[in-house]
This record gives C-alpha cells, structure tokens and sequence, in this order.
C-alpha cells in the first residue's frame, strides 16, 4: 500500500515522521520494563511518542545474561547517551515488571547526569483476571526438547 | 464497590462532561493537560493507592475519602509506587528509599505469585502460612501470658476443701 505524499500544514496533532533529529524535548520519560529474561529501557516524550530505546538485547548479551543487572545498566545508559544529546534535561521513570534490572537501570539513570522528577513503579496488576500457565510449564518445555533432541 | 460508584458520581458532577464512566469510554471527553485513562482503569486506580500523593492536587482524606489518593487519576499509567526525588539526594539513598517502598507495597511479591497458577490448596497454605507470620510479628506475647497465668491457678487449689471427711455413707463399708 503506497503512502499518499505528505501535504505540509494540513496536519498538525499528527505524526512528525520524518523530521526526527530536529525535536528537542527538555523533559521525557524513562521507560524500563524489567523481566526476569531481559531489560528493555525506552525514552518517550510526556505525550508517550519514543524518541530512542535500548535493551540488553542489543547491547550484544545474548541468553541469560540478558536479565542480569549489568546488562540493564548498559542498556540504560546506552538509551540515555542518545537522548541526553538531544538536550532532554528533565525525566519521569517508569518501571515496569519483577525482574533484576530494576535498581541497575535506575541507578544508571541517575548516574547519566538527568535531573529525575519521580520514579514510579507501573506494574500491571490483574484484579484477578486471566488465569496464568500452570506451574513447571517451562521447565517441562525444556525437558521435551531435550529429550527430542536425542 | 460502593467507592467506585460514589467515585463516578462525584466526577460526573465535576466534570463538565455529560457522560459517566463506563467501559470503555471514550476519553476525549474528559477535559485534562494530559490525555487521561480510560474509565475503568481510572476507577480502579484508586484501590491501588500510592504510599505518598503528588504534591500537585492534594485531597483532604477527611473531606472525600474515595477521591483521597484520585491523584492518579491525573496520570496516563496509574502506579504502585511513587517516589519523589527530591534535590541533590544521593543515588543509593535513593535506590534505597525506591526498593523500601516497593517492598512495602508488594509489588515484586505480588509478580511472582501471579506468574503461574495457583490451586486452592496452594492458596490454603500460602494464605496460612501469612497469617502465622504476621501474628508472630505483632502477637508474641499470648502465650507469654498464658504461661504466667498457669501457675497462679495451682497456688489457688489450697483454698478447696479436699480434706477426708468420715461420713456414714449407706451401703459403704468403713
């Protein structure tokens, strides 16, 4: 499906797309959603709209070094370096999720130099809602592949 | 429940929009700096409440109860746990004071209890097994009382009569 070619001035509230290195936004939210497996830190605007984000991911861990705290604090700071050249001087963080990277990427943050307004904690608690797997899923996933491999 | 009820019905009067709250809503309606929540979820957020309000808009608890912590409501994400950071703190005093009151909230207890299902009898123990732990924190001294009042009962057996009477009891031999 072919975009139709962008009118300029007709619509305002809509997405900048493609001028992207032209925004400077002085105040931002940290996004870091934390899981046992990985840590993902992303930088969005207070509208929500992501400027940059990292994970431990890319930051070459591989597997379960992935979760590890350290690898929350590179991804962190490699999130901020990009953004902090923007000129962002203010930030809200946002943690999401269980898992270890939680105090890394926080502490990480606040080393880069960005001045902090609040830190809060946005885990999605169900009010009993959807009924999670049952208990050793995993682990008897992991066994089945083990055994098919033989 | 009856807080929520009484929680649209409040907002409904505020606000000047016509609508009431229900899900989902559409939420242009609502007139706020920020694009606010759906209605549901701005409802429900006040059961969730923060351990320290925004300093932005401050509701007297006495004054409305239900709308007390309806800071959130204010917010896109409605949060566990707020902390404010305040000028020049040091970083793990921070980390510190952020890991305290996320541990008093339960957040991370809470995650991994609702990572995998759990059966009744799961629950049964889990449920008692906090209980047993919360009343040996705040209730030790029961049984410390009970202990001291043991003895004292055995002091009071002197004042019964136990002595043998003869007494001329029919079909007894003496």
């Amino acid at each position: 499906m072919a975009k139709p070619a962008p009118r300029i001035g007709s619509r305002r509230n809509g997405r900048i797309g493609l001028r992207k290195s032209a925004r400077r936004i002085p105040k931002g939210v940290i996004h870091v959603q934390a899981s046992f497996n990985n840590t993902i830190v992303t930088v969005t605007d207070v509208r929500g709209r992501v400027i940059s984000w990292s994970s431990a991911g890319t930051c070459g861990f591989k597997g379960t070094r992935r979760g590890t705290p350290f690898a929350a604090q590179t991804a962190a700071g490699n999130a901020i370096r990009t953004v902090v050249d923007q000129g962002m001087q203010r930030a809200e963080v946002m943690i999401k999720g269980p898992g270890l990277g939680r105090d890394a990427a926080l502490r990480a943050i606040r080393r880069s130099g960005v001045i902090l307004s609040f830190i809060r904690d946005v885990t999605p608690m169900p009010h009993n809602g959807c009924r999670p797997l049952k208990k050793g899923v995993c682990k008897n996933k992991q066994n089945i592949e083990m055994i098919s491999e033989k | 429940m009856a807080t929520s009820l009484s929680l649209s019905q409040f907002l409904s009067s505020l606000l000047p929009s016509k609508q009431p709250i229900p899900p989902p809503p559409p939420p242009s309606s609502l007139h706020f700096p920020n694009k606010p929540p759906s209605g549901w979820v701005s409802l429900v957020s006040t059961t969730l409440d923060p351990t320290t309000p925004s300093c932005s808009s401050f509701i007297n608890p006495i004054v409305c109860p239900a709308l007390a912590y309806s800071n959130t409501l204010y917010f896109k994400s409605c949060y566990n746990v707020q902390v404010i950071v305040g000028e020049n703190e040091p970083e793990d005093k921070l980390v510190g004071r952020f890991r305290r009151e996320v541990l008093r909230a339960g957040v991370i207890q809470e995650c991994k209890r609702r990572r995998y299902f759990e059966n009744t009898h799961d629950k049964k123990k889990r449920k008692a097994r906090d209980a047993a732990r919360r009343n040996r924190k705040w209730r030790p001294l029961p049984k410390v009382q009970a202990k001291r009042e043991a003895p004292k009962k055995k002091n009071g057996d002197k004042d019964d009569n136990w002595d043998d009477y003869e007494v001329d009891l029919p079909y007894c031999k003496h």
